[in-house]
């Protein structure tokens, strides 16, 4: 709750002046403060982050970590158009198409990166797929990682979503 | 071979006994002294977090222990290592990189005539736990502290840089206007002492005062003790009056320095407050002294004793001193972290309108109270 805070501005006194005793009285805060946290470190509110994290509200509202749907036969939803690479704003997509020969689709992602380390969380590239393909659902975020690798998803990881297993979360498709 | 003959005889075993006790004397007390001051760059931050409500340097991890965030110090040093190791093109290299080491040295060399303990007999002979025992050691003291001020400019001068050199002209203005200061402080001390050697001040320290309260100089001297200290954290040259530095913004002298070469100022001003508290421990504080504790063992007012070996007796002076010590360097830095910084004009009002004409004025009343008193 924000509230104003009136301040006295009055002149200070002569012992305020001299600033010796005032320099011990903010001594004893530090001190207090100081001796009060190491004692009962419980009573600082900070969050050991990486291995630690709260519970995050609204998680419809969340763009979390992607993941690529998939068809009930288990292949990728992704038709590898490059329409969400060409909308990223941080060029952190990378896809390579390869070919089907028997099926109705022509093509699907051979290779599909996402560097979260470039990622800006923007959800662009889930505006722009036109299959429904990517989401930023996984409620997984991004970051507190040690390596650099941890930051770079390639196909199998993006697919292997939602914990566990794999993505067939809205596989619904009209390709089925 | 035959020439060098004489020489040879001169250097006859009292002497070499006295090179090789010294020596261990240095390695001891200074290797003590470096690791503290590891020591402290960790709880300077672990203390400064705490005493925001943070947690502080916890990550730094061997094989998965943290210990608290005790391998941040190792952590820092590798990585201030591994930095480039930056000489500005137009700068002077000759004093760019001399600057460093005139800055640590004098703090180092300040070392040498503070007791760390009383002094220890083995197989008859006497060794005292000061590495030099000067007769004049505050002075010499004082005047090893005023070489800082050399250290401070060359490095702001010899980097040719305008902010580096506005720096030094900001510190060699605070720490000359302190530098008076800070010897005037102790004026005081010496009268009331009569000495300037540091060992004989701290055995005076011993004596009692009305047979019950320890003679220690923080009684005698109460206001010279806060002089000092103000004097002697503006000497140091932090938070309060950190405007040489200006850590956050305006940086200062040491502005062109990197790697290595910084670590050094760092560490000087780290070793600098142990220097600073131990100084206010020797002088004030009753330096190795335990209330009540002579060389054979306890001896209460109340007429009790106890009798203590005189080796455990040395062991518990030093041990008191560390402690001692320790409880300034901590004082110390709560107030680092309690007082905002002064503006540049404060610092130098401070100085010459605050605590030199104070300083006199304790020089004045010391006197007059020891003329009356009887003593001069």
């Amino acid at each position: 709750m924000i509230e104003i805070k009136k301040v006295n501005n009055r002149p200070l006194n002569l012992l305020e002046r001299i600033y010796v005793w005032e320099i011990f009285k903010g001594f004893l805060v530090t001190a207090r403060h100081f001796f009060v946290n190491l004692f009962c470190p419980g009573k600082i509110i900070t969050i050991q982050y990486p291995e630690i994290t709260r519970p995050l509200e609204h998680a419809a509202k969340r763009r979390t970590r992607h993941r690529l749907k998939m068809r009930a036969n288990g292949t990728p939803k992704c038709v590898a158009c490059f329409l969400c690479a060409t909308a990223c704003p941080a060029f952190c997509i990378h896809i390579e198409a390869g070919e089907f020969t028997s099926s109705q689709v022509e093509k699907y992602p051979a290779v599909f990166d996402v560097d979260l380390s470039r990622c800006v969380m923007c959800g662009m590239c889930v505006e722009a797929c036109p299959e429904d393909a990517i989401a930023m659902d996984t409620e997984v975020i991004p970051g507190g990682v040690l390596k650099r690798e941890d930051m770079y998803l390639t196909r199998n990881k993006l697919l292997q979503n939602m914990p566990g297993d794999p993505s067939i979360k809205g596989a619904a498709n009209r390709l089925a | 071979m035959e020439r060098l003959k004489p020489f040879i005889a001169l250097l006859d075993l009292d002497l070499l006994l006295f090179m090789a006790v010294s020596a261990v004397k240095v390695g001891f007390f200074l290797g003590a002294v470096m690791g503290f001051t590891a020591f402290l760059t960790w709880v300077e931050r672990k203390l400064s977090s705490l005493m925001q409500d943070r947690v502080g340097p916890n990550r730094a991890s061997i094989f998965g222990f943290t210990l608290l965030g005790l391998f941040h110090p190792i952590a820092d040093g590798i990585k201030l290592m591994m930095k480039e190791d930056f000489v500005p093109a137009r700068a002077s290299k000759v004093l760019f990189t001399l600057a460093p080491v005139i800055t640590l040295v004098p703090v180092l060399a300040a070392f040498a005539v503070i007791p760390f303990g009383n002094y220890i007999e083995i197989l008859g002979y006497r060794v005292d736990l000061v590495i030099a025992r000067l007769p004049l050691g505050l002075l010499y003291v004082l005047a090893v502290s005023g070489f800082a001020i050399y250290g401070t400019f060359l490095a702001g001068w010899a980097s040719k840089s305008n902010f580096a050199l506005l720096g030094a002209l900001r510190g060699a203005a605070q720490m000359i206007s302190y530098e008076v200061t800070l010897g005037l402080t102790l004026v005081g001390l010496m009268m009331v002492y009569g000495t300037a050697d540091l060992q004989q001040i701290v055995l005076a320290q011993g004596r009692l005062l009305f047979a019950v309260i320890p003679a220690s100089g923080v009684i005698y001297q109460f206001p010279a003790f806060l002089l000092f200290l103000t004097a002697a954290m503006a000497e140091n040259k932090r938070t309060p009056f950190d405007v040489v530095e200006g850590e956050s913004e305006i940086i200062g002298y040491f502005m062109e320095y990197s790697s290595m070469r910084f670590a050094i100022f760092m560490f000087a001003e780290f070793i600098e407050i142990i220097l600073v508290a131990m100084l206010a421990v020797t002088l004030f504080l009753g330096g190795w002294q335990i209330p009540y504790l002579g060389e054979a063992g306890f001896l209460f007012p109340c007429g009790r004793s106890i009798a203590i070996h005189p080796y455990a007796v040395v062991l518990a002076q030093m041990a008191a001193f560390a402690g001692k010590t320790a409880f300034m360097c901590w004082a110390l830095m709560t107030l680092r972290w309690t007082v905002p910084r002064f503006r540049f004009d404060q610092v130098m009002k401070l100085a010459w309108q605050g605590i030199l004409p104070l300083s006199l004025l304790n020089i004045l009343v010391t006197g007059l109270v020891l003329l009356l008193a009887g003593k001069l």
